[in-house]
């Protein structure tokens, strides 16, 4: 067995199918020593929370007996059954790939890799969260901030919103002459209203927070590096931080394998995980085309637990369990504020069918949105302990 | 579940293929590998009896007991289900739990740490007031339908009481455990949970 990619997908795909049958030999390969988690990466950039909680190493896996592999993987057999890295080349019976999300760099006119040392994404946490915080914190009150949102599907439907709010609250309590812009191709997002609420009930918005939607220009053309300026198809705004959150596809792993089509996604079957397009490879987390399920770190720890389970049944010659999905997104929208959304699902008809879940209340007390961001903290510490420890 | 030649439908179908265990594994990332969550605020639930376990999950579905989210994930099994994946739950260690260290560094949200004085007090308040008749061995006992609540983590504990104690909320709670979180004050109550928390 080779898991390709020690993150929220792999790190649990690994650790369960050990769970599950100690005797299967599991390598994990992954590109870094450390993993910084996303999750929880928003209040970092606000200096709510310190960038060490995010650091995850794989010393818990390597105690269920796991190999942990730190290379880069620079290709993919899937006819010989062979994974290529700079350090050697490793053969498999079963192949688990999870490595993220790449950057579409031909979207946006002026974005490429270099232009993400100034203008940063800040979508994959390390380095770049670092970055974006400090750029935020040396900010001169009276400045101007623009977040450039992503078109759909991208990771983490909520998580540009919940930044946004977080900017806006570190704006409203530090820096009250300050303002964020929000530049959206889209007209609505993941819990719309319940943001929407929020944004009107800590008085953020007009004032702290300006959300641009498509339907007013918001979709971003260009960009221009050298003079931190973005451009709309009407505009033009000259700010002093600029993050832009790219268009997303599949990890690059996935193509190098051939298993993505072309909108840039891994097309699998539901109730295994295993690709359409090659036989024993498992596509798990963001890089998998999951209609149904959000690209989140939760919908990639259950899936991997999915993989897992058919992966087993598959080595003992029997068939695949029934599966089962869990997601839940917790957003933060200020200290002592939380928001969530649930969802529990199954597989009906050959796709995957929600059961049951659904949003936090619009109307809530401040102790019922206090206890969700007591939870969502919780959540973190869970999911972090139950995919790398 | 599993009638001799007769057709299952889905639901049992989901509850025996998937197995309980599988069901369970999807709780893991708010409750913790195998049941033991890791703090501040969700509850531990491993080796909680399934008499306990099984009406708490139907509550919630039902609303009829107050849940920030638990409602709209309960609502997503059927009875069979839900008995299939309490069992695997009830079936978990209750291992008391690892220290978790990221918890010491700064988090964002305010969490609560156990103070051993008010752990002492608690200790005795909870005899006086006779919470101990049914939390038995220290709040450890998990008899019949019985929680543990030793070891809990404590930011849970301190929301269950108030929620407990919130008339608004109706939680449904024993009689006698209702006539005396009545008279119980909320520091009472705030000791009482250092106490169970500190009791690992
Ligand atoms: C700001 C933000 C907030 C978020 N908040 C939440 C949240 O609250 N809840 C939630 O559920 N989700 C959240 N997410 C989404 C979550 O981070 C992702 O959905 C999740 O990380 C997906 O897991 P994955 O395994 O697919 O990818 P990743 O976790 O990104 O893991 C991929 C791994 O593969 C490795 N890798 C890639 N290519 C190679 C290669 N060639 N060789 C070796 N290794 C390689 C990478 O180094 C990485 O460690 C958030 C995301 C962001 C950006
Ligand atoms: C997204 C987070 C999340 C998931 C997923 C989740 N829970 Fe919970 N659970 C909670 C929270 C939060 C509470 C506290 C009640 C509330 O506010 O919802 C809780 C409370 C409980 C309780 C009551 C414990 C006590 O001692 O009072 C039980 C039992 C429980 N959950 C079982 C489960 C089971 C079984 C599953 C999976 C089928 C599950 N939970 C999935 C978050 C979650
Ligand atoms: C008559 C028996 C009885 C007495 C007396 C009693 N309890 Fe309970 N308690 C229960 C039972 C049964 C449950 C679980 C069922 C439920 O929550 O409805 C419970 C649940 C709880 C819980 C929630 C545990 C969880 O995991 O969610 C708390 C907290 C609690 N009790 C505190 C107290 C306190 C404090 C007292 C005394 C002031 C007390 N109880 C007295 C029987 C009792």
């Amino acid at each position: 067995m080779i898991v390709v990619g020690g993150g929220y997908g792999g790190a649990t795909a690994a650790k369960y199918i050990k769970k599950a049958d100690p005797n299967v030999s599991v390598i994990l390969i992954e590109q870094n020593k450390h993993y910084y988690s996303c999750p929880l990466s928003n209040p970092v950039l606000v200096g709510m929370r310190d960038l060490e909680v995010q650091k995850w190493g794989y010393e818990g896996l390597k105690k269920h007996g796991i190999t942990v592999v730190h290379e880069t993987v620079t290709g993919v057999d899937t006819g010989a059954k062979k994974v290529t890295t700079a350090g050697g080349v490793f053969s498999y019976d079963k192949l688990v790939l999870s490595p993220g999300v790449s950057f579409n760099y031909d979207a946006i006119e002026g974005y490429d890799e270099a232009a993400t040392k100034t203008m940063t994404h800040a979508w994959k946490a390390g380095p770049q969260t670092a970055i974006l915080r400090d750029q935020i914190d040396a900010m001169k009150d009276g400045g101007t901030m623009v977040l450039v949102a992503p078109p759909n599907p991208f990771r983490c439907p909520p998580g540009p919103y919940e930044r946004a709010s977080l900017i806006a609250h570190y704006f409203k309590t530090k820096k009250p002459k300050s303002k964020l812009i929000v530049l959206d191709p889209k007209d609505k997002f993941s819990k719309f209203g319940l943001f929407q609420s929020g944004w009107e009930k800590l008085g953020y918005k007009g004032k702290y927070l300006e959300w641009v939607p498509a339907g007013e220009g918001g979709k971003v053309t260009r960009v221009d590096p050298k003079t931190n300026t973005v451009y709309t198809e009407m505009d033009e705004f000259k700010a002093d931080v600029v993050n832009v959150i790219p268009p997303q596809k599949a990890g690059k792993v996935a193509f190098l394998a051939g298993v993505a089509n072309d909108k840039g996604w891994c097309p699998i079957d539901f109730k295994t995980f295993e690709s359409t397009m090659a036989k024993d490879v498992y596509v798990i987390g963001d890089s998998s085309a999951a209609a149904g399920l959000p690209k989140s770190g939760y919908a990639a720890n259950s899936e991997a637990k999915v993989a897992a389970a058919a992966i087993i049944a598959s080595l003992q010659g029997k068939p695949a369990p029934m599966p089962t999905y869990v997601n839940t997104c917790y957003s933060i929208l200020a200290p002592n504020y939380g928001i969530s959304v649930a969802l529990v699902s199954t597989l009906k008809d050959g796709k995957i069918t929600k059961l049951s879940g659904g949003l936090s209340p619009m109307e809530a007390t401040p102790a019922f949105r206090h206890q969700e961001a007591l939870y969502a903290e919780s959540w973190y510490q869970a999911i972090m302990n139950d995919t790398f420890a | 579940m599993i009638a001799g030649g007769v057709a299952m439908n889905a639901d049992e179908a989901r509850a025996d293929m998937a197995s309980g265990l599988a069901m369970a594994n999807t709780c893991a990332g708010c409750h913790g590998t195998d049941g033991m969550a890791n703090g501040p605020a969700m509850p531990n639930i491993a080796g909680q009896p399934a008499n306990y376990l099984i009406p708490v999950m139907k509550e919630f579905r039902s609303g009829e007991r107050y849940s920030t989210i638990m409602g709209r994930i309960a609502k997503g099994y059927s009875d069979a289900e839900i008995e299939a994946l309490s069992k695997a739950v009830a079936g978990w260690k209750w291992t008391g739990g690892a220290e978790n260290p990221k918890l010491a560094m700064k988090t964002g949200e305010t969490i609560a740490m156990v103070k051993p004085a008010l752990a002492a007090e608690g200790e005795k308040l909870a005899k006086e007031m006779k919470c101990t008749k049914c939390h038995e061995d220290g709040g450890k006992s998990t008899e019949d339908d019985m929680p543990r609540v030793a070891g809990q983590h404590l930011d849970y504990l301190l929301f269950k009481m108030e929620d407990y104690k919130d008339e608004a909320l109706k939680m449904p709670q024993p009689k006698k455990m209702k006539k005396r979180m009545d008279k119980a004050s909320a520091k009472e109550l705030e000791a009482i949970s250092h106490f169970w928390a500190a009791n690992k």
